[in-house]
């Protein structure tokens, strides 16, 4: 049986030690920068987003009114023939460009499942780094692969238990799409 | 009368839009941001359809459908579920759970009306 002196004064542990710790903080430094980000990517995108529908919807009830204000101007307020069919046309035409828009603007939706998802798995990638930060000296065996080995199954365990933690949140995307079209529709 | 629609989706964008496409057909719309809001909203007033998302925090799209199905007043009421997911495996917990119909993100606002009109008119 090592004693916690017997280890923790060995040079070679102590450098071990120290180069997890170095990695573990560095390592964490950078993951939580990207997750910053990620984080304010996500926000920026939502707001974004939410005023480029507030204008689109004001666009499109702008237009609406403008054209009752245009067949108010005709001649006994109504409109020919051919000019009624022409504002009809546009009125249609408009609402398919809105509704494309609408349709184009829902990645956000997905982006931003996405974006939890990938949040998630830094914080799992954090927790790797963690536990490989928390090893002191006396953890490490004094010789021996074998104790190297258990030593490193330990971290291993430690990290997979963590990873169960987290399982429910990361186990699957559940956004497969690849392209913006309108997706299916069953009636049961 | 104006039919009422319930649109439960934790995303503020999304439902915007589809608050959006339904008014702009005519009908009224009562939002949800996730399915323990939309069981209560569901709780002060019967609506004419309810339409939802699977995945959101706390309760989600399945679990709503589930509570809506047991209260009487929702026993026929048609529930359209609208999420990125599209798998057989989900879409069969859906039929099973009480839904009449499965709408894959994005939506696309005309598509979208003519389903709620051909189920509640």
């Amino acid at each position: 049986m090592l004693s916690w002196k017997s280890c923790s004064d060995d040079p070679m542990n102590t450098r071990i030690v120290h180069l997890l710790a170095g990695m573990s903080l560095h390592g964490d430094q950078h993951l939580a920068e990207v997750e910053r980000d990620l984080v304010q990517m996500d926000v920026l995108l939502n707001e974004a987003v939410k005023k480029l529908c507030t204008s689109f919807m004001a666009i499109h009830q702008a237009i609406d009114l403008q054209q009752e204000a245009l067949r108010s101007l005709l001649p006994g307020g109504m409109p020919e023939a051919g000019q009624a069919a022409r504002l009809d046309a546009l009125r249609e035409e408009i609402g398919r460009h809105v509704g494309a828009a609408v349709t184009g603007l829902q990645f956000q939706d997905m982006t931003s499942q996405l974006i939890g998802r990938m949040v998630q798995h830094l914080a799992g990638l954090r927790d790797v780094f963690g536990v490989l930060g928390t090893s002191e000296p006396a953890d490490l065996p004094e010789s021996g692969s074998d104790e190297m080995l258990a030593m490193l199954n330990r971290l291993s365990d430690q990290i997979g238990a963590r990873g169960d933690e987290r399982a429910g949140a990361t186990a699957r995307s559940t956004v497969n799409q690849r392209h913006m079209e309108s997706g299916g529709i069953e009636l049961f | 009368m104006t039919k009422t629609i319930l649109a439960v989706d934790d995303s503020g964008s999304l439902r915007q839009m589809l608050s959006f496409s339904l008014k702009a057909a005519g009908y009224g719309v009562i939002e949800a941001i996730d399915g323990e809001d939309g069981l209560n909203k569901a709780k002060r007033q019967t609506v004419d359809l309810v339409l939802t998302d699977q995945n959101m925090p706390g309760m989600d799209g399945l679990s709503l459908i589930r509570a809506l199905r047991a209260m009487k007043n929702y026993q026929n009421v048609p529930i359209l579920m609208l999420t990125t997911e599209s798998g057989d495996d989900i879409k069969a917990m859906g039929r099973a759970a009480g839904a009449n119909g499965w709408l894959v993100k994005p939506f696309d606002p005309a598509r979208l009306t003519e389903v709620v009109k051909k189920l509640i008119g």
